[in-house]
């Protein structure tokens, strides 16, 4: 052991250091640190952010799930553009390659850290309308779809349709029973070992983002429960751990009502859970969307939770057929 | 820093949990399994040896922990050290516990090998046919080799494979531990909780524990 240990001392000083939390080393850099991606500053965050089709045309914005997580994978909606839409998409602060805040800069503002997400919302819209009449539709896919129904009910003027996909729930206690039976992974099975053994290897500080992020990305490559039983390239840029940790904190203390005001929401909404979920079972889906006024509930078939969107085959036969005819509908 | 540790934990080297008192009992060498909770469900294979250093009885040993799932020795941890008694008064006892630790961690995105070092210091109350105490220590990962798979880069191309230093990560633990012996067979028990070394953060399994048999030979 000692013999090994001293080659590997002897190894790793004639090597260059290198650093986990050094930008750029594991994961990649945000926006605030690569003037090359797109961007855009809202609400004094600097967001990663594009835009597709017609600036003139009714806006849909594509809202990512977590919080925490990126929309690479919800890209395939880009599609959208080619129908007459203006597809916009961003990262959420402290999510993907959108710009870092300290976990406090979140639980400081108390019950007030999910008004900092829908007042980003309104920014992103306002960022990206060239007219006040401007059309606004809302697609969310999972905590996006959370956030959408939030705003919606908050501002259901402001929306002129919805669209979610899997939110986990709208009431704090359904999203807490989601969460935790789609992460009741066996205390035997690799899922469980491959999430818990890594933190041997790296534990991070508060607050250090590139190592926090960095491990909370090895966790995303498959879930069975939900139904992404096999890892996907490039589904993603980079996790956002403190955001994800700061809001589900801010949630066990706050227990924030995502469908307050929902009733006040005329349009119908078309509401999409996936074939292969374990836990979004048809009785779930209804019980969550007893919450809207007007829905329509669709069953996107042989996909799991981040299939819905994220799957070409499941998008281009199943899922963008039926946002196009809701769409067509308002 | 480190060099001095590594000597260190080559000459004196350690594993399972050890009843003083009841050593005189037992042959020199002693073999153990064991299953627990060590950041996964681990199962563990352990050899040891006892010595006697500075007039001081010690223990040389080194274990193998291979944690559960449908992938085999895609991750293990194996340790290779020592504990030595330095106080004992009556009943009363106290040891500490140097290790080197060289771990593998393997998933779809990564893998990593790690040198690390565990220290520990444990205090109890140990008598011929049993024994109870208390333990802390502190897991350390000191520098760790990563790997990117092809599924990692195609979501991140530009990432920097290769060593990692200084210290990439460290756990701290305290608990209890209790053991009975007859003849040449013990079980033990061991049992507590883990944190990052922020102090602040859980680790996904904030437990750990472990039950074990050896055998001395």
């Amino acid at each position: 052991m000692m013999i090994a240990f001293m080659a590997v001392w002897g190894m790793v000083s004639c090597t260059k250091e290198r650093v986990l939390n050094e930008p750029g080393n594991l994961v990649p850099r945000t926006v605030d640190q690569d003037p090359g991606l797109p961007s855009i500053f809202v609400n004094n965050a600097l967001l990663h952010a594009e835009a597709f089709g017609h600036p003139d045309s009714t806006l849909i914005v594509v809202i990512h799930g977590g919080p925490g997580s990126d929309y690479r994978d919800l890209l395939t909606s880009k599609s959208l553009a080619a129908h007459g839409y203006r597809v916009v998409f961003y990262d959420q602060r402290g999510s993907g390659l959108s710009q870092r805040f300290p976990h406090k800069y979140y639980t400081s503002l108390g019950r007030g850290a999910v008004d900092l997400m829908y007042d980003e919302l309104s920014g992103v819209i306002a960022h990206f309308r060239t007219e006040v009449n401007q059309k606004v539709y809302l697609v969310g896919h999972s905590w996006g779809g959370i956030l959408a129904a939030g705003y919606t009910g908050k501002n259901p003027d402001k929306v002129d349709g919805l669209v979610v996909a899997e939110p986990g729930g709208l009431k704090w206690e359904d999203i807490e029973t989601y969460v935790k039976e789609s992460r009741s992974f066996s205390l035997w099975s690799e899922l469980f070992n491959d999430a818990g053994f890594i933190e041997q290897f790296i534990s991070g500080k508060t607050d250090q983002h590139e190592i926090l992020d960095y491990r909370a990305g090895m966790l995303g490559s498959k879930n069975d429960i939900t139904g992404d039983d096999a890892p996907v390239p490039g589904n993603a840029w980079r996790a956002g751990a403190v955001i994800n940790a700061a809001m589900f904190e801010v949630g066990d203390k706050y227990h924030p009502d995502f469908s307050a005001g929902l009733e006040q929401f005329q349009p119908p909404v078309l509401f999409l859970y996936s074939g292969r979920n374990k836990v979004y079972t048809s009785a779930w889906a209804q019980h969550i969307a007893g919450a809207f006024k007007n829905v329509q509930l669709c069953k996107v078939q042989g996909v799991g939770h981040e299939g819905i969107i994220a799957n070409s085959g499941a998008w281009s036969t199943i899922t963008e057929p039926n946002i196009l005819k809701y769409f067509q509908s308002l | 820093m480190i060099s001095v540790t590594l000597m260190v934990s080559g000459y004196l080297s350690m594993a399972q949990t050890v009843n003083w008192r009841a050593m005189p009992d037992l042959k020199k060498n002693i073999i153990g399994i064991s299953l627990g909770l060590d950041h996964s469900v681990s199962y563990g294979l352990s050899y040891g040896r006892s010595v006697t250093v500075a007039k001081l009885p010690a223990f040389i040993t080194a274990e193998f922990l291979m944690p559960s799932g449908e992938e085999k020795l895609d991750d293990f941890k194996s340790k290779a050290g020592g504990q030595i008694r330095l106080i004992h008064y009556r009943g009363f006892q106290f040891s500490a516990r140097v290790q080197g630790v060289f771990r593998r961690y393997q998933n779809d995105f990564v893998r990593m090998l790690n040198f690390g070092s565990d220290f520990a210091g444990t205090a109890g109350l140990y008598q011929k046919k049993w024994f109870i105490a208390a333990e802390s220590g502190f897991d350390k990962a000191i520098v760790t080799h990563f790997k990117h798979s092809a599924l990692y880069r195609a979501k991140y191309g530009n990432v920097v494979d290769g060593w990692y230093e200084p210290s990439t990560g460290g756990n701290f633990y305290y608990g209890i531990q209790t053991g009975f012996n007859f003849k040449s067979h013990s079980v033990y028990l061991k049992a507590g909780s883990v944190r990052s070394q922020d102090f602040k953060t859980k680790p996904l399994l904030p437990y750990y524990g472990q039950v074990g048999y050896t055998i001395s030979f």
